[in-house]
């Protein structure tokens, strides 16, 4: 006979294992996807999370897509440690986008050191703007942030289509849905010759570091932590509660425009509809799989870039369809919620006796 | 048909507290039962057992003799036993008749008609077709009554009903009570307010920490003796040794008023008091009459007007908690676990919250590890915490070593006056008689004390002056050495 016993406090060990045991039950679910499709499951899931990191160009592949997906997550964690669930970072990348692409653009042709740290600052106040908005609904006009945050994020999408197709569209571009291509100075170097990883990925970690920081050195971070667990007791400490929750929101916003401007200024280099695969929605997932912790963000940042990587060789060399990828993210999340059952309670199997 | 409900030797521990210890009790249809207690003596308790809520670790429930297996709501709904929660249970959205039919399996046509047969009879007059939302408290509660009539049930439980009508919604529902009552209904009423008790009821059951206190008729019971039964019997006043008179004003409260949004909050009406150094003010009251709001507004998490208090020759009505520590206030309030303190954070963590700038906790911005350590150390040595290892989490000390440590975090400081709001609730009595003795010590070194609380002896026995609260309002305040725990149950119970 199975029992279900609720654990007396949440085990600690058990905390760290979820998150693997999520990774093992989504590879096992995957397996049996493929076998009902009719491919060899072993083969396919090699196809899937091995051979797209067999070689450098893979691996540097692989931090290419991590960096933004880090990024938001550290944003997030902030928001979601305190409990606000911001869940609009995608808005908040691609509005970063357009204001730093904008201000790209306006240094057209035109060289300098100072342009990419302008064009790299603007993305951040971008985000801020854009996450600033339901954040201030939030306290001051009680509404749901999870409404306005993620229907913010179809109106950034829509302004993007826009000005694309509108005012920001290339004039040579024959009528092309894209902007320019922006100057030199406005993108952000490339670390190595050949391959498309550049130095955002400097911007993911210092966020690594300086949220780590933040958060559990600073005054400012152990005020969010307490009005992360209880707004009374944070009241009752003095804390100004209000100004805590816009603040997350605007460092996560500000974390998801830098992804935002990652993007535009280093694989993609000008503005146009598709900025981003969803790294908006899919950095949810990371960062709860990566515990909101930041050293657990990195980890998870890689699982699940791989997704998006064995997606697009799946695609290529198996004809499975690239959403395969999204599958995978959609099931880690889904196991990683269930296993968290384990936290709370435990199963003890006990011997039938007769 | 007559309806008997037996509670036999019903028992339920939860960690750290025995909310129902060997309660036996038998109830009889035609008359009306209150079950009185104050917050936390173990009646909600009770009745979410009756109802199938909660399953009781030992003990069993009768009715008309048949045992009675109450594993979950709907148990108790098959067993004719119909419940009314203080909080209602309905879809705000969803119109009148469709909250309803959500739990039924009859058809709706039928039901109507039951349903509009039983509006006739009782006077219940409700437009079915509106959504919840439009109604007013009483019509919700007559709502939530009639989805328990539609099942014709033999005991009906009442849970604190009145708390959110007004006095004539509240007359009103007693006439239904009763009317239900002479139909052959066993109604069994849960409150804490006496008059309400002495209005309606015909037997009286008195709870306490858990136990069964009395059961009596209510003709051989008056306010004062339910009040003494409710609070627990002044059996031995240990009172301290009168602190030296001073007449050295340290707060002043002055016309102080509180109106809340919030339907289940209490206004504050016109508050006006003053404490001297070296002084324990005690603040009487049965629970729900204000306490929680006027420890708020002392302590700063509700603000008021600046004049209003006026602290040290200083106005302070306008601070936020924080600022008012750094005029050597310090606050102990009643919620140990949501509030004093965060469980899931270490202790060292849980000393830094009370922060003030000499405190050193936070260098320009940064976490002081070691001084919030350093500090930590000494709270748990000085105030007899239980542990010695200060990364512990909170959550893992007991009650009386958590409340240690929260009255130490906020002594330590040698503060002026300490605000605490039933410092000794739920504690085990070698905790009660250690914080009983830290307060009459405070009091020694000339600082003093505001304690509200609902523990009648805990108030004679350490207070100077006492005054009671009720409704929002403070009674005048009397000097404790002529006051006796009779005198504060009248005045609980709100006569003049």
């Amino acid at each position: 006979m199975i029992k279900i016993l609720k654990r007396d406090q949440p085990s600690k060990a058990i905390f760290f294992f979820t998150p693997v045991l999520a990774i093992f039950l989504t590879l096992v679910a995957g397996g049996l996807i493929f076998f009902i499709l009719g491919f060899k499951p072993f083969e396919a899931l090699k196809f899937f999370f091995i051979i797209p990191i067999a070689d450098k160009y893979g691996f540097s592949e692989l931090l290419l897509k991590a960096t933004p997906l880090c990024l938001i997550a550290i944003g997030l964690s902030f928001c979601f440690k305190s409990n606000n669930w911001n869940i609009g970072a995608e808005g908040q990348l691609t509005f970063g986008a357009i204001v730093s692409g904008g201000v790209a653009l306006l240094f057209y042709e035109q060289e300098g050191f100072y342009i990419l740290p302008i064009v790299i600052l603007a993305g951040a106040i971008g985000g801020m703007l854009y996450a600033s908005i339901p954040a201030i609904l939030k306290t001051y006009f009680n509404t749901n942030e999870i409404l306005v945050s993620l229907m913010l994020v179809y109106v950034s999408k829509l302004i993007l289509d826009y000005l694309v197709v509108g005012p920001w569209s290339n004039p040579e571009g024959f009528n092309f849905p894209e902007t320019r291509q922006f100057s030199d100075s406005a993108k952000l170097p490339l670390l190595f010759e050949g391959l498309r990883i550049h130095a955002g990925i400097f911007l993911a970690l210092a966020a690594v570091v300086i949220s780590w920081f933040v958060f559990y050195k600073t005054y400012l971070g152990f005020q969010m932590k307490v009005s992360g667990f209880s707004l009374k007791t944070a009241k009752y400490a003095g804390y100004k509660g209000k100004k805590m929750i816009i603040l997350v929101f605007l460092i996560s916003g500000a974390c998801a425009g830098l992804a935002g401007v990652g993007e535009i200024t280093g694989p993609i280099g000008q503005l146009h509809r598709e900025i981003s695969p969803d790294y908006g929605f899919t950095a949810i997932i990371v960062a709860f799989l990566g515990r909101l912790h930041p050293v657990g963000i990195i980890f998870a940042s890689l699982v699940v870039a791989i997704t998006y990587l064995g997606a697009e060789t799946a695609q290529i060399f198996m004809q499975i369809p690239k959403y395969t990828g999204q599958v995978f993210q959609g099931m880690i999340l889904f196991f990683l919620l269930a296993s968290d059952y384990l936290l709370f309670f435990k199963i003890k199997f006990i011997g039938s006796k007769k | 048909m007559n309806t008997n409900l037996k509670i036999s030797n019903v028992t339920k521990i939860y960690p750290g507290c025995v909310a129902n210890d060997n309660v036996s009790l038998e109830f009889n249809s035609g008359k009306i039962y209150a079950l009185l207690g104050e917050n936390g003596a173990g009646k909600s308790t009770l009745v979410k057992i009756l109802s199938g809520i909660i399953i009781p670790d030992e003990g069993k429930i009768y009715l008309n003799e048949n045992n009675l297996n109450l594993n979950s709501p709907s148990d108790a709904k098959k067993n004719d036993i119909g419940m009314v929660f203080q909080h209602f249970n309905l879809f705000e959205t969803l119109s009148v008749f469709e909250n309803l039919i959500i739990d039924s399996d009859e058809q709706r046509e039928s039901l109507r008609e039951k349903i509009d047969l039983i509006m006739k009879k009782y006077n219940f007059p409700i437009d079915l077709d509106i959504p919840v939302l439009n109604l007013s408290a009483g019509q919700k509660q007559k709502v939530e009554i009639i989805r328990c009539l539609i099942r014709n049930p033999k005991v009906l439980i009442m849970d604190e009903p009145t708390s959110v009508l007004t006095e004539q919604e509240t007359s009103e529902l007693f006439l239904s009570l009763k009317k239900f009552s002479e139909e052959g209904i066993l109604i069994i009423y849960i409150t804490h307010k006496l008059k309400e008790v002495m209005q309606l009821c015909d037997e009286v059951a008195v709870m306490r920490r858990g136990k069964l206190v009395s059961v009596s008729e209510i003709k051989n019971e008056n306010i004062e003796s339910l009040a003494n039964k409710m609070v627990g019997q002044n059996l031995k006043t240990i009172k301290k040794k009168k602190a030296k008179t001073s007449s050295d004003q340290l707060i002043k409260i002055t016309n102080l008023n509180f109106t809340s949004e919030d339907p289940f909050e209490t206004n504050l009406m016109d508050i006006n008091f003053s404490v001297n150094r070296g002084e324990c003010l005690g603040i009487a009251g049965i629970s729900g009459n204000g306490q929680s709001e006027l420890f708020q507004v002392l302590s700063g998490e509700i603000i008021s007007e600046k004049k209003s208090i006026e602290f040290n020759n200083n106005y302070i009505g306008d601070l936020n908690p924080q600022e008012r520590r750094e005029y050597l206030m310090a606050f102990s309030p009643e919620d140990r676990l949501e509030q004093a303190a965060i469980p899931q954070m270490k202790i060292f963590e849980n000393v830094a919250l009370n922060n003030f700038k000499s405190s050193n906790f936070f260098n320009n911005g940064l976490i002081n590890e070691n001084k919030i350590k350093e500090h930590s150390k000494k709270i748990i040595s000085d105030f007899n915490v239980n542990t010695d290892n200060i990364e512990l989490k909170s959550q893992f000390l007991s009650g009386g070593n958590l409340q240690k440590l929260i009255i130490g975090r906020e002594l330590i400081t040698s503060p002026d006056l300490l605000i605490c709001f039933n410092p000794t609730w739920g504690l085990d009595v070698g905790a009660i008689n250690y914080i009983h003795e830290t307060l009459i010590k405070i009091n020694e070194q000339n600082k003093s004390i505001i304690l509200i609380s609902t523990d009648t002896d805990e108030l004679l026995k350490l207070s100077d002056k006492i005054s009671v609260i009720h409704k929002g309002k403070l009674s005048k305040i009397m000097n404790a050495e002529v006051v006796t725990s009779e005198k504060l149950g009248i005045l609980m119970g709100g006569a003049n």
